[in-house]
């Protein structure tokens, strides 16, 4: 621009010559009817760019559907999905009547409806102590099951209590344990979905427990 | 610089048809980019010394930056996008205006308008939303203003003589059809029939990034493509590439909106349809890069687009536009919005697309058409010289005063120091205007009666 008169092809004459917007017009609808432009180096071009396009097309697809919310209009925030299962403990509520209609169905055939067992064979569940105080014991009871020799209100029980909990999900064995904490003038805490979710995860695919090893780590409360 | 008058050229049919509306354009804007680039100034200022004409409630910073704001896109930028619209398309679709005088009395309107939303303005009367400021009844107003100034461009292209057209012209048609629909809808939504809560920031949204990104950016595009083809004298390197570039623009850049908004309480499907078009931009970015510097890049072009006045500017330009589009789209991935946002970047990053970008161009495009329009040369190479470089060197200022304020705003270092670069930048550009104005000013008295001077 030493000179920004005369660099400037056009400014000895700097009128519009009107021939030349013409010829560029057609020169450029020329290539764009011939498609192909031999004297430039770029002949791999349209392959990459047309990949390059399609990869696009595939990423937006995929970051949408994961990042849509659901495409829900009352979804403001990507972490809200989270943030509500992280708050689980407070949103859970344990559904007695679910969980009643639920211990007809799974335990009562041992432990008769009424809680009290059958002496010799199926020990009470009504006025023990072992679905009082740590839940945790009985959840684990409930899940993985309970073989040997065991002493319920005085009487002794050598019996084997399947793993009836590992067909049930969380928040039915949540039900489940919190009615029968409940029932019968049994008085302790309900028990929520994530306990449960957090005991299964911790004890694994084990087999039955034993009373001793049950016990240590969970001690009657009372007798 | 001595010039020989009498070697002054001949100005042809088709200028001489549009000589007066591309004038009256150009004459305004002119206007305008002075009375910007003061209040540009006294911002800047503001920012330094916050007591600085803190007296007078018509200077406080929220009236005289919106002010800027409005004078700089609706009297600068739109006014000689007008100008540069209708002449490249008269010029590509042989178009004579026979009724010159009703894009002139558009213009007129246009710019009383605008005239009398600014002293709403500085009288408090604004709206809160960013370009739509002015009171609604302006609007209605400048959508008229608007049909009449500048859908000329529409009227050539359907009528020109054979079907063969150049990429400028779709990127004019698209342009010249988005302002008057986004304007429209963004009205009615916003200031006459509000609709509620999120939706105002939605529209709202879709509104700006289409007024930057199509309106002015559209328009400036199809310049940078006819300059560049025209004078290098070569055609569009990849050219087949270019209605890609211009139908990925159109698309993506109308779904940007809810991009700007990422974090805020719109639903969460919108913001990622937002990322998501934010990041295809990367489409016609990539288009026109190729098209551009593929087509100076060989056989030396560059250093020839160098020592050329007309496209040394669009070449600043057309960099700029690729560097915004780039930033936009890093920067509008989650993560690395969360850094950026609510910070002065956020005006850098605008700066590179409404200045060094829309305005180099349009300087360009007036140191090609005014010569021809008027029939006579630019009175003084200095200020051509001085206009460059301190517009190059205050849009690049302006853009490291952002990420300087940025860094300020994370409570790294004092803010008034911070806004410095911003102060300089904005005085190296009022002195580039000034170079400009004075040169142009001059050349459009140097000839007064265009339209006797026709050449057959
Ligand atoms: C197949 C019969 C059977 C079923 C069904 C059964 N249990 Fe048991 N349960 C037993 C036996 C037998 C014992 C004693 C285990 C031992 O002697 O080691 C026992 C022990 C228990 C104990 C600890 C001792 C006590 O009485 O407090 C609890 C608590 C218990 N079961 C809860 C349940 C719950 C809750 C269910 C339903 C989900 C259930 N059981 C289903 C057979 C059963």
């Amino acid at each position: 621009m030493n000179d920004s008169h005369s660099s400037n092809n056009h400014s000895q004459r700097p009128s519009h010559e009107d021939s030349s917007d013409s010829r560029l017009v057609e020169a450029h609808s020329q290539l764009a009817k011939n498609k192909e432009e031999p004297s430039e180096g770029f002949s791999s071009l349209p392959i990459v760019i047309v990949f390059l396009f399609c990869g696009f097309g595939f990423w937006a697809g995929v970051y949408l559907t994961r990042n849509a919310g659901g495409f829900s209009a009352n979804t403001f925030d990507l972490d809200a999905p989270r943030l509500v299962a992280d708050s689980g403990p407070k949103v859970f509520e344990a559904d007695l009547a679910k969980g009643e209609k639920l211990f007809i169905q799974q335990c009562a055939a041992c432990h008769q409806a009424n809680g009290l067992g059958v002496p010799g064979a199926f020990p009470p569940l009504a006025g023990s102590p072992w679905p009082l105080g740590n839940d945790e014991r009985i959840i684990k009871i409930v899940l993985a099951g309970l073989a040997g020799e065991i002493e319920v209100k005085g009487a002794k029980y050598v019996g084997n209590m399947p793993n009836i909990g590992a067909g049930l999900n969380d928040a039915q064995v949540a039900n489940i344990v919190s009615y029968v904490r409940s029932a019968w003038g049994n008085n302790a805490e309900a028990v929520t979905d994530v306990k449960v979710k957090d005991i299964r995860k911790a004890i694994g695919g084990r087999g039955q427990y034993s009373p001793k090893e049950i016990l240590d780590a969970h001690p009657l409360e009372t007798k | 610089m001595s010039q020989d008058y009498s070697s002054r050229g001949s100005v042809s049919r088709i200028d001489a048809s549009i000589s007066v509306p591309v004038r009256t354009f150009i004459f305004s804007s002119l206007l305008w980019l002075l009375v910007a680039s003061v209040l540009s100034l006294i911002v800047a200022l503001k920012l330094q010394v916050p007591s600085f004409l803190g007296e007078c409630p018509w200077f406080t910073y929220g009236r005289i930056e919106t002010l800027q704001r409005n004078a700089f896109i609706y009297g600068w930028a739109s006014n000689a996008l007008f100008a540069l619209n209708l002449w490249i398309m008269s010029s590509l679709a042989r178009f004579e205006l026979k009724s010159s005088w009703l894009p002139v009395l558009g213009g007129i309107v246009w710019n009383l308008t605008l005239t009398y939303g600014l002293i709403q303005v500085l009288l408090g009367q604004l709206n809160g939303f960013a370009l739509l400021e002015m009171p609604k009844e302006v609007a209605p107003a400048m959508v008229v203003a608007f049909l009449f100034a500048a859908l000329w461009p529409a009227v050539a292209f359907a009528r020109r003589p054979t079907g063969n057209v150049f990429v400028s012209q779709w990127y004019i048609i698209g342009a010249t059809f988005v302002f008057p629909v986004i304007t429209v809808v963004a009205q009615l939504m916003l200031l006459w029939c509000p609709t509620l809560g999120v939706m105002q920031a939605l529209v709202h949204s879709w509104f700006y990034q289409n007024l930057i990104l199509l309106w002015l950016g559209g328009s400036a595009l199809s310049a940078v493509y006819y300059f560049v083809a025209k004078e290098s004298g070569r055609t569009i390197s990849a050219y087949y590439l270019a209605t890609v570039g211009f139908w990925t623009l159109f698309l993506f850049a109308s779904w940007t909106g809810p991009a700007t908004l990422l974090g805020g309480p719109i639903p969460v499907w919108l913001q990622s349809v937002g990322v998501v078009a934010a990041l295809l931009m990367l489409v016609p970015t990539v288009i026109t890069a190729v098209n551009i510097f593929g087509t100076l890049a060989p056989r030396n072009g560059i250093a020839q687009a160098w020592n050329n006045t007309t496209l040394r500017f669009v070449l600043v330009g057309a960099i700029s536009f690729t560097l915004s589009a780039l930033l936009n789209i890093v920067f509008s991935t989650r993560s690395l919005n969360a850094l950026v946002r609510f910070t002065p970047f956020g005006q850098a990053q605008e700066h590179l697309a409404i200045y060094s970008f829309v305005s180099m161009v349009i300087f360009g495009a007036a140191y090609y058409i005014l010569p021809r329009l008027t029939g006579s040369f630019w009175p003084s190479a200095k200020l051509v010289h001085l206009h460059f470089w301190s517009c190059a060197a205050g849009s690049l200022l302006f853009v490291v005063a952002g990420l300087t304020q940025g860094w300020a705003a994370h409570g790294r270092t004092d803010f008034a120091v911070s806004a410095l670069p911003g102060l300089l930048a904005a005085s190296l550009l009022l002195v580039g205007h000034f170079a400009f104005a004075l040169n142009a000013l001059g050349m459009l008295a140097a000839d007064k009666a265009p339209s006797n001077r026709r050449s057959y």
